[in-house]
């Protein structure tokens, strides 16, 4: 009996010892060197207490960055599982299974591409004088169309390929997720003269309410994430109207100064605040 | 007497066989793989032609280059340079070989530098970038100065004059600009960076008597610097798309597929744009020294030795000896002979007839007269860097029309510099 309440304990221990080392390290390290005032050209370094962290407040970049980060989580998340949810809905509805398959497999290509790689050929894409997607625009009006250089459309365009990405990617997972329901709501539905849109609206996306919940709080870590796609495509400009949280920290850190104790305040701010929205909306979303 | 002179040679053998043993014995330790991290060169990517010949003078090391772009590169040497310096070599430049040099992170190359390489050979003013603190930090691959290179045919057509000053600079590039025949009258750099928008700035703020510090005092946000940077919005009207927040690349992409009508750019420029596999434009090329009063741009990029991967004198050495190999004169004849003219750096090459055979007198003219007004343009400090890049934000965001108020930036940037001037103190 002893044996048998210690045996997960033990299979455990490993897994959270390497976790302990590879997460709560550095986390605790962060935490550390925020209440510092480090530099990457000077190893040393003495404690300033909450410097760093009131410094943040008055610095117009965090506050900016913090507005762009919220709207690209929006904009991102809100968007990625609407194009899911057509695009599924239409693959499920007219597409049948040889199509579906194909689809899928054209639709999985985007979110295996590397992310940086995705990033320069878009950039090319979107290029006035180059791209081939604003060539047509070009060719119609004799106009140039920057977008990117645009601070009014540069976050919505490179928000496009994040979208391109995962949008495709989960509505396979849609489609997926569909497959599995059995077909008797649905029937009983059409029966009563319900109409395609409200089939799905009020039967079957109920229905994937928790798999859906799940995908959401899935694309907002990584849209938490997408430093990599907006230092490509704007490094966070036109002037800082692209410039994320993340962005602005691995700035302060490595490419403008060095700062990184400034940085790892702001990181730090970062996870307290996204622990305390990610809990309230999960407590939220399970209620 | 015949056997004191031989005595005496014999001993003057042994003094030079064991003067040159050092380097000899350095050079057969090396071993393993030196690793190198920097931006994407031609002449980098030509050395790998010839790695047994490496292999062969160290001893048996193989090298490995790394490549990023300017702005990631300068991130990444940084940021491995600082904690875990895993690169035996890192690729500098003029604008942070101050940071790099004061923090330790690179070591003086001469003390590593075999002498039969020359270093005095590289041409004075890269020496000179290269140089911080009275000691040498890297070996040039690339260096200069501005040349304003135009459309010799767009000009004629338009009955203009190869401009001499900046007024009439301005004047032709309003004149040639013709969005509706993709004719663009310029191209200049948007994109933030001390390497990027604000080098192409700096030439404006120097040119009108711009200063950076009066000691540790910033005396920048000045008439020069409002001057500078209206000017510097004012041709950004003409500038060709994607150049509001690109860079070197977009501008000089812009101009060599022949939509550009003139522009003032690094000397390698000139290079690309006079090769017709480069350019579409290369038949129709001229150039001329900046129009006055702005002054050039000098810089020089160069490969320095690492100190926390080389532990030991035997690994500085040997990284020494790479840099050595990799920027020798018959390393730079190679490029030469590959037609790589932004990384000819070596007044012996300059001065060879093979330069004037296929470069023909006239650039090596325009050469030697944009060397009269080559500059350096920058704060020559270890803040330098963080002082450009949070200038290159703010021109950034008055360039793409996110900020208005240049006076209202460069007071910003003035409280910043006496920040940054106190943190550093």
């Amino acid at each position: 009996m002893k044996h048998k309440s210690t045996l997960p304990a033990v299979f455990l221990s490993p897994a959270l010892l390497i976790l302990a080392v590879l997460a709560l390290v550095p986390t605790v390290f962060a935490v550390f060197i925020s209440f510092q005032d480090r530099e990457l050209s000077r190893p040393d370094g003495r404690f300033v207490g909450l410097d760093n962290y009131l410094a943040l407040f008055s610095d117009r970049r965090f506050v900016n960055a913090i507005g762009v980060s919220l709207t690209w989580e929006v904009l991102t998340v809100g968007l990625t599982l609407l194009v899911a949810l057509l695009i599924g809905i239409l693959m499920f509805e007219y597409a049948g299974p040889r199509w579906r398959s194909a689809l899928s497999l054209m639709f999985l290509t985007p979110v295996i591409l590397p992310r940086v790689s995705a990033a320069f050929v878009w950039k090319f894409a979107f290029h006035p004088l180059y791209g081939i997607i604003t060539w047509p625009y070009k060719a119609i009006t004799g106009q140039p169309l920057d977008l990117l250089s645009d601070p009014a459309t540069a976050l919505g365009t490179v928000a496009l390929v994040d979208i391109w990405q995962w949008g495709l990617f989960f509505a396979v997972i849609v489609l997926k997720l569909l497959e599995t329901l059995p077909p008797q709501p649905f029937e009983a539905a059409r029966l009563d003269h319900a109409r395609t849109w409200q089939v799905y609206a009020y039967v079957a996306i109920p229905m994937l309410k928790a798999p859906l919940i799940s995908l959401a709080f899935v694309k907002m870590v990584e849209s938490l994430r997408a430093f990599d796609l907006i230092y490509v495509m704007t490094r966070g400009g036109p002037g800082i109207t692209t410039e994320t949280l993340d962005m602005y920290a691995f700035s302060q850190g490595f490419i403008e100064s060095g700062r990184i104790s400034y940085a790892s305040g702001m990181a730090v701010l970062m996870m307290i605040a996204t622990s305390i929205v990610f809990t309230v909306i999960w407590k939220r979303t399970r209620a | 007497m015949k056997s004191v002179t031989a005595l005496l040679s014999g001993a003057a053998l042994v003094c030079l066989v064991s003067g040159a043993m050092p380097l000899a014995a350095s050079a057969a330790e090396c071993s393993g793989t030196i690793k190198v991290l920097a931006q994407p060169r031609d002449g980098l990517t030509l050395l790998d032609k010839y790695r047994d010949e490496f292999a062969k003078l160290s001893g048996g090391a193989n090298f490995q280059i790394d490549y990023l772009n300017e702005n990631d590169r300068r991130a990444k040497t940084k940021a491995d340079a600082s904690t875990i310096g895993r690169y035996n070599v890192y690729y500098i430049d003029e604008a942070n070989v101050a940071l790099f040099a004061s923090s330790g992170w690179v070591a003086p190359l001469l003390d590593y530098y075999p002498k039969d390489y020359d270093y005095n050979d590289f041409d004075p003013g890269r020496r000179a970038v290269a140089t911080y603190d009275g000691k040498v930090w890297f070996a040039p691959l690339t260096g200069g100065g501005d040349l304003m290179v135009y459309r010799k045919d767009l000009l004629e057509a338009a009955g203009i004059q190869p401009p001499r000053t900046l007024d009439d600079y301005i004047a032709a590039v309003k004149k040639l600009n013709q969005p509706d025949k993709g004719i663009y009258g310029t191209a200049l750099r948007g994109q933030r960076g001390s390497g990027a928008n604000v080098w192409r700035w700096m030439p404006f703020f120097k040119g009108f008597g711009g200063q950076w510090f009066d000691g540790n005092t910033p005396v920048f946000d000045s008439d020069a610097a409002v001057k500078a940077t209206e000017t510097y919005l004012e041709l950004f009207k003409y500038s060709a798309p994607g150049t509001q927040t690109g860079s070197w690349d977009e501008a000089v992409g812009a101009f060599t597929s022949g939509q550009v009508a003139m522009l003032t750019e690094s000397t390698p420029l000139v290079g690309m744009a006079l090769d017709p596999k480069q350019s579409q434009v290369s038949d129709k090329i001229g150039y001329l020294p900046p129009p006055s009063p702005l002054t050039g741009g000098g810089y020089g990029h160069g490969l320095a030795i690492g100190t926390k991967a080389n532990k030991d004198e035997v690994s500085k050495q040997c990284a020494g000896l790479f840099i050595a190999w990799a920027t020798s004169k018959e390393n730079e004849q190679r490029r030469l002979e590959e037609h790589q003219f932004s990384e000819l750096n070596r007044s012996s090459v300059f001065a060879s007839k093979k330069f004037a055979e296929l470069y023909g007198p006239d650039l090596g003219q325009a050469l030697a007269d944009t060397g009269k007004v080559t500059a350096v343009n920058f704060w020559q400090s270890p803040l330098w860097p963080e002082l450009g890049d949070r200038w290159g934000i703010i021109l950034e965001e008055l360039v793409t029309g996110t900020r208005t108020d240049i006076k209202g930036g460069l007071d910003e940037l003035n409280d910043f510099a006496k920040q940054l001037v106190a943190r550093g103190q």
